[in-house]
């Protein structure tokens, strides 16, 4: 089967929250409190356990490459943010219930009447995506509406997005539409466009993302962490330390035991 | 290529707002790092003091089987009480994932709690009986050394700063500190003077080693005072110094010649040192992970 996934071009977004909307309402998720925040347009915050799609409004003092307006020093950032279906995913090693599978499409998918709530994957992700839902204590984020691609159809929030600034696609024809983009952003004078994920070369810590993005500033702008790891890559260092951990704590009831001797 | 900002001091956020989610666990998942680690040392000295066949320390053996299968028991309690759904907790057995240290550890647990529960509970009037609570001391014994410290691996292979960039000593650190808690829990117990003397000298290893490597994870985070921020300030902060005055005072306390009340004040000092270290690194782990310029890995937060 076809790798498939999410190509997100910042550079598109409008800002106009369709893709959160239709989201909500194709994966009939409940609502985030309806909090009011003050900051920029963004009263979604974050994703979370209900929220699978979120909107970034990055306001700068600083105009984009290339380009002059009527405000001066000023250019608005938008970015659709979403779960990265990692290629080397940090919740789906995580998980000790085999709840969270990879799927024939290649994503990331939490079964729900499988996973039991331990909260393991919610700090092994990187990116701050999985989280636990309070009312049936599981662990929810984006499916990449597998059910949907089950029938062929593209997800939710790509088939709503007006500008096309979220392309769902076969990975392989993503990436080379999303080289040639920044190619064509570089030529028009935004030269700071880049792609983020986009291969495991560019991301070995996560050996890239099947929903990856084109950004036009430093990743913590938007909230994305610069050198996201899964974390299972680290752990042999830890099982090494334990080993000899051990090996010291069975010498030291050998030796309290054996200098009591009579 | 990611840019690079030259301005080092200054990392950029998102409004503030953190990268990392905040863990979901409560009070007793640090409760059970306590309680597990303490039954795995307990295991561990009690396997090796069944191996030197001495029937002076058959009461000490019996002792550490009752104390580790106990642990088995409140530690499982208090994990499947921290499930958001706690009927699903077998669901732990559902897979063994070698890359996932929490599904090592519920396989350590579950074995061990077997192998604990055999030889607390096997009569040893009866010559199969004893047969029994041996072999089962001996295999909860050997899941005993990683089970006192296989929650610091847990933690260390996490995305949270202030938990895995400590990945080198927490380990070591979580093993020592299960030395200590156990040996203080012996002291705090009515005992022989063979199994005074023990306890001693294995409380006195753990706490100072447990001293060491407090250390040791405070210099390997010296160079990098965002992610080690959380160990020296806050309530986090507040539990890790408290944590280490207490194990100075047990240690010294239980060094002092004599007088079985000291001994019981060592105890209870030394219990108290190892439940504040456990839930001060747990409460480090909630502020790192609130704090988007210790996730975000970037220029600045790196030793680089």
């Amino acid at each position: 089967m076809k790798q498939r996934g999410f190509f997100t071009d910042t550079t598109l977004c409008i800002g106009c929250k369709a893709c959160e909307v239709a989201c909500k309402e194709w994966n009939q998720l409940p609502d985030d409190g309806f909090r009011f925040t003050g900051m920029s347009y963004d009263n979604t915050v974050e994703l979370g356990a209900s929220t699978w799609r979120h909107v970034a409004f990055i306001e700068r003092p600083v105009p984009l490459g290339g380009q002059e307006t009527g405000l001066g020093n000023f250019s608005w950032l938008f970015m659709s943010d979403v779960c990265k279906h990692c290629a080397r995913a940090g919740c789906l090693e995580s998980c000790p219930t085999g709840a969270i599978v990879r799927t024939e499409f290649d994503s990331v998918f939490v079964q729900p009447d499988v996973c039991n709530g331990c909260g393991y994957c919610v700090v092994s992700c990187p990116f701050g995506v999985i989280d636990r839902r309070a009312d049936d204590g599981v662990a929810w984020k984006c499916t990449l509406c597998y059910d949907r691609q089950k029938d062929d159809l593209e997800p939710a929030c790509a088939k709503a997005c007006p500008t096309d600034s979220i392309k769902f696609g076969d990975l392989l024809e993503l990436r080379l539409i999303a080289e040639q983009r920044v190619q064509d952003l570089h030529t028009r004078g935004v030269t700071e466009a880049y792609l983020y994920g986009a291969d495991p070369a560019s991301q070995p810590g996560t050996e890239g993302l099947n929903a990856f993005f084109l950004l036009v500033d430093k990743p913590e702008v938007y909230n994305l962490p610069r050198d996201p790891v899964a974390p299972a890559n680290r752990s042999e260092t830890g099982w090494a330390t334990l080993a000899v951990a051990g090996l010291g704590m069975v010498a030291a009831a050998i030796g309290a035991v054996w200098s009591t001797r009579r | 290529m990611i840019p690079v900002d030259p301005d080092t001091t200054a990392l950029a956020t998102y409004y503030d707002r953190p990268i990392l989610k905040q863990p979901v666990w409560i009070w007793s998942v640090p409760a059970y790092f306590y309680v597990g680690g303490l039954a795995g040392a307990a295991l561990v000295l009690g396997a090796v003091a069944q191996l030197t066949g001495d029937p002076e320390l058959r009461p000490l053996v019996r002792t550490c089987r009752s104390i580790g299968a106990a642990g088995h028991v409140i530690g499982s309690a208090l994990l499947i009480h921290d499930l958001g759904r706690p009927s699903r907790f077998f669901h732990m057995l559902r897979v063994f994932n070698v890359k996932s240290p929490l599904s090592i550890g519920s396989w350590i647990l579950a074995a061990g709690g077997i192998a604990s529960g055999l030889a607390a509970t096997a009569p040893e009037r009866k010559r199969i009986g004893r047969m029994i609570g041996n072999i089962g001391g001996l295999a909860a014994g050997t899941l005993g050394i990683p089970l006192a410290g296989y929650t610091g691996v847990l933690l260390s292979t996490t995305a949270v700063p202030v938990w895995y960039k400590s990945q080198r000593y927490l380990p070591v650190l979580f093993v020592s500190s299960a030395v200590a808690s156990c040996a203080s829990l012996f002291e705090m117990l009515e005992l022989s003077p063979r199994e005074t003397r023990i306890a001693h000298r294995f409380g006195a290893i753990g706490k100072a080693a447990e001293l060491v490597f407090m250390t040791a994870v405070e210099s390997d985070l010296s160079g990098d005072s965002v992610t080690a921020q959380p160990l020296r300030s806050g309530i986090s902060g507040a539990l890790w110094t408290a944590s280490k005055v207490l194990t100075v005072a047990s240690l010294a306390v239980s060094l002092m010649p004599g007088q079985s009340r000291r001994t019981r004040v060592a105890g209870v000092l030394g219990t108290m040192a190892g439940i504040g270290l456990r839930f001060a690194v747990f409460y480090a782990g909630f502020s790192s992970a609130r704090d988007p310029r210790a996730a975000s890995g970037g220029i600045g937060n790196e030793n680089t």
